[in-house]
């Protein structure tokens, strides 16, 4: 993004009618070219870092849809009423609102307008030949040599060894130069502007990776069950979010059984470590098989920073919880419920979680509330868990029964509490422990305590762009900032005894104090050079004059 | 894996580089106070106790950063993974590499030794950021274990210690400028006679003088008026006079003392933090005549910011990668990811500025110290008050 070409003058002829109301197509050839302004650009960035502060402070629903919750509970944050008015302005969801899209289309635009000028001006500079200087002993560097051979000889020599130190160059013979001798010009650091340029361009790659990403792919998350497995179609997933142009049959439609969990623990580790002690597992990871049709296509494992990939589709690893197997039986021996129940830590060490019994009598259901301590100690009378690791479970039981809200189609730990009766006696199992009750015929047994592995499954197209995006942004922004433009001559004008009069000047347009402390040498090197001779000439003038004003406006 | 008699000696190690800062801080600012400004352009002079002053100053921050990497490394022996895990052994690393960055680019390349008070104060700030931010050295959390630590974190630390030193350069730059401009000193950068960026039109070649006027693009280094401004200092010491001595303290004092109030609610601690910030807000304004002249302050800035924005640019890039890996996203607007990008933007709209007519000179340094305090909120405020991804890596 740079300051756009100048507009034409105002005549003052013009100034002096009255102002007129700019038609459609004015208004838009005016917004057109305020967009095109660098200060505009530096607005709108700074316009997208604000808001950017303001939604790093503000929880994002798509991010933490708990945290905005609380907000708008008033539980946590400013208060309900604040939440409210944040909720009125869309504040809670940034990234997702139309003014958002709004700005960064505007930057888009912005980049355009002034990438385009920007691109015809560097490909025109960089096909044209250094241009040739006049009055090259006004320059801020220079210096004049008498050389033994003739102009056109020394000009060549010296041409060669601009070219050794990687100069662009151009020989003109005396009729094809301003000065009327022969010259060569020769320039470098092209790799600054073709650097800024590409540093820019990167930004069309990284949008066009991120709408492939969002359009044309999917992510979902899902809970699995050691023993049990998912299947890669929309509801085989606990959330599925496919991309607009996602459909239902790109999906490779595999199964992926999870064979084993295991999570190891740091030893003595102590607990109070923060909203996510669940991750006090010192490494944790799945073993699953993939499997097509009948087959086992793949088998590999998933853990944190170990990803796995399977067609277009990848696996991550992203928490774990523990799912303790019941069975509840009446006392008859008629099987109610058998099957496995997905606790989360509710709170430090305590997982919890609800088992729904029996729903299908409306207004006799019957759900088992469960909280487990993973490892059991008695601490000052009460028990608690000393650590996450499973060593001595125990799981605390208690029943709910009436019309429970079961058969509403919602998680059942979200079941009607106000409804409902809770039994006054509870049971606590160790595994492979059966209890009864003694106010209602049920008998429950904790059959074991399985694990159950919560994945990401994301098929991310577009990556490729992405990553192009960033090398490329990477490889133009280093040399957008340390590439200096700098130009040098030398002509030569004949002399007496076939010899030449030459002149060597050169101009920074960067850091043009490197450029001053690097020309003596570069000056010493040409009048080598010129001489015809190794060693240096000594019959030099050497004519630098620091602070004196050039005719390009480029100072020392 | 934890060895605590390692973390114990990291601990100590660390204890003794900070004291040494401490003395050489002192030094460095009775070096500075001992430097003699010459009248109409003479350079600085220092001499007598000022130089030796200078050499104490130098030979301890030199002794207090080998310490200081002693701590360092046994502290990441002890946890037996790398020493930047969390925000002690992060803040700890930023004050070591600031004083090393001070050190070879402040003093020794540009020669700007009485500028390192300044330095070592921001060194000393951060370490005591980490003192309040201490933590036993722990294992690393899952989704730390992995190969990109090494790239993306120690990416965004080098890259915030030269930022560290921009800031410097940016703050002193303001102060010389604003107190230049009191005294008459025509601005280099707020007012150039030639424009840099693409407004001139592009030459066309055999036309003689013209053929030098190129269309420019941005991140220019300033393109300086010719004739010396600071002939035009009669008395460096009216440059002191033009600002107020009241302001450079108070401010300072006010702002800081208010915020430590608010966050440990004791009136001593308040007040102690306060006094801190107005000793450094007298210094600056003591200091004034002896800064070098703002446009190099301002190249100074501008040189640090260009050497970090890449580097910045990588780390972030790197995180966009490991973040990919282990939560399956390159991107999720995160707070800490919000955080980076919006650092990223102003330091890019900085770049962009200090080749934006009528953005040049101040206007283009306060966009670097918001860009500054962007990445300093980033850092504490974000790990420390807002519950994201990254709060593992809390405190």
């Amino acid at each position: 993004m740079t300051t756009a070409p100048p507009r034409p003058p105002r005549t003052d002829a013009r100034a002096e009618r009255l102002p007129e109301i700019p038609g459609p197509g004015e208004t838009v050839v005016l917004l057109w070219r305020r967009l095109r302004r660098m200060s505009t650009a530096l607005y709108l960035l700074l316009a997208l870092a604000a808001v950017s502060i303001v939604a790093t402070f503000v929880p994002q629903e798509p991010v933490i849809p708990t945290t905005v919750a609380d907000w708008r509970a008033g539980t946590e944050g400013p208060g309900a009423e604040v939440a409210a008015g944040l909720d009125a302005l869309g504040l809670f969801d940034i990234y997702g609102s139309w003014w958002f899209a709004t700005l960064v289309v505007l930057l888009f635009v912005s980049l355009t307008g002034c990438l385009i000028p920007r691109v015809r001006g560097f490909v025109r500079q960089a096909r044209r030949a250094p241009a040739p200087g006049q009055n090259l002993g006004r320059l801020t560097h220079h210096r004049t040599v008498d050389s033994p051979l003739p102009p056109d000889q020394a000009v060549a020599a010296a041409a060669t060894t601009l070219r050794r130190r990687r100069l662009r160059t151009r020989v003109r013979p005396a009729e094809g130069s301003p000065t009327g001798n022969a010259q060569v010009a020769a320039e470098r650091g092209h790799a600054r502007e073709g650097g800024s340029i590409a540093f820019h361009l990167s930004f069309y790659l990284l949008a066009a990776g991120a709408m492939v990403g969002v359009w044309f792919g999917f992510e979902s998350q899902v809970n699995v069950v050691e023993g049990e497995s998912f299947a890669d179609t929309p509801v085989g997933y606990d959330s599925y979010e496919p991309g607009r142009f996602f459909g239902q049959g790109d999906h490779d439609g595999f199964t992926v059984e999870l064979d084993e969990f295991a999570a190891e623990y740091h030893p003595g580790q102590d607990t109070g470590d923060g909203p996510q002690s669940s991750l006090i597992a010192s490494e944790f990871a799945s073993r699953i098989s993939v499997h097509e049709g009948d087959e086992v296509a793949a088998q590999g494992t998933v853990a944190v920073n170990e990803p796995f990939h399977h067609g277009a589709t990848s696996i991550y690893q992203i928490r774990f919880g523990f799912a303790p197997e019941l069975t509840v039986r009446t006392e008859g021996g008629t099987e109610l419920h058998a099957d496995t129940t997905n606790l989360i830590e509710s709170d430090d060490l305590v997982w919890t979680g609800v088992a729904a019994v029996e729903r299908t009598d409306v207004d006799n259901q019957i759900a088992l509330d469960l909280a487990l301590l993973p490892d059991a100690t008695v601490e000052g009378g009460r028990l608690t868990s000393a650590s996450n690791e499973p060593d001595d479970p125990l799981l605390a039981v208690s029943v709910w029964y009436g019309s429970l809200g079961l058969e509403r189609n919602r998680p059942a730990a979200e079941f009607d509490r106000e409804a409902g009766t809770r039994l006054d006696e509870s049971l606590l199992l160790e595994p492979g422990e059966t209890g009864s009750l003694d106010a209602l015929p049920l008998e429950v047994t904790f059959e074991g305590l399985p694990y159950w592995s919560g994945f990401q499954v994301a098929q991310e197209p577009g990556h490729g762009l992405l990553l192009a995006g960033a090398g490329l942004l990477l490889v133009g922004l280093v040399p957008s900032l340390f590439a200096y433009r700098r130009r040098v001559w030398v002509d030569a004008a004949p002399a007496a005894h076939g010899g030449s009069h030459v002149t060597l000047a050169g101009v920074a347009r960067q850091r043009a104090e490197t450029f001053a402390e690097a020309w003596p040498d570069l000056a010493d090197a040409l009048t080598t050079a010129v001489d015809g001779r190794d060693e240096p000439a000594d019959q030099t003038t050497d004519d630098a004059r620091p602070g004196s004003h050039d005719p390009t406006g480029e100072t020392r | 894996m934890l060895d605590l008699p390692l973390g114990d000696l990291s601990n100590a190690l660390f204890n003794a580089a900070f004291i040494t800062y401490l003395v050489a801080m002192v030094l460095a600012f009775a070096r500075l106070a001992f430097t003699r400004v010459g009248v109409g352009g003479a350079p600085l002079t220092t001499r007598g106790a000022g130089l030796w002053a200078g050499r104490g100053a130098t030979a301890l921050a030199i002794v207090g950063a080998a310490v200081h990497l002693g701590s360092i490394v046994t502290r990441g022996l002890a946890a037996g993974h790398v020493p930047w895990s969390n925000m002690y052994e992060y803040s700890s690393f930023l004050a070591f590499g600031t004083v090393v960055v001070g050190l070879v680019v402040v003093q020794r390349r540009l020669g700007y030794g009485h500028l390192m008070g300044f330095v070592l104060a921001l060194a000393i700030l951060s370490m005591t950021s980490a003192l309040l931010l201490f933590t036993e050295p722990t294992p690393l959390v899952p989704s730390l274990q992995s190969w990109w630590i090494n790239v993306h974190t120690s990416a965004a630390m080098g890259a915030s210690t030269i930022f560290i030193i921009g800031f410097m350069a940016t703050a002193l730059y303001l102060v010389k400028r604003t107190a230049e401009r009191r005294v008459g000193i025509s601005g280099t950068g707020a007012a150039p006679t030639k424009p840099a960026g693409a407004d001139t039109a592009p030459a066309e070649p055999g036309a003689g003088e013209p053929t030098l006027r190129e269309d420019g693009e941005g991140f220019d280094d300033f393109v300086t008026d010719s004739d010396d401004p600071h002939d035009a200092a009669t008395d460096p010491l009216a440059q002191r006079d033009a600002l107020s001595p009241v302001t450079f303290p108070g401010l300072p004092f006010l702002l800081v003392s208010l915020y430590a109030f608010w966050v440990w609610g004791s009136p001593v601690v308040a007040l102690l933090a306060g006094s801190v910030a107005a000793l450094l807000g007298i210094s600056v304004w003591y200091a004034v005549p002896k800064l070098p002249p703002s446009d190099k302050l301002d190249q100074l800035a501008y040189r640090m910011t260009a050497f970090a924005f890449p580097i910045w640019t990588f780390a972030v890039i790197a995180g966009a990668l490991w973040a990919q890996e282990a939560w399956g996203r390159y991107w999720g607007w995160d707070p800490k990811e919000t955080g980076s990008f919006f650092t990223w933007v102003l330091y890019a709209g900085y770049l962009h500025a200090r080749s934006t007519r009528g953005w040049r000179g101040t206007r283009a340094a306060w966009l670097g110290v918001a860009a500054f305090i962007a990445l300093a909120v980033t850092y504490y405020a974000v790990n420390l008050f807002v519950v994201g991804l990254h709060s593992y890596a809390g405190v």
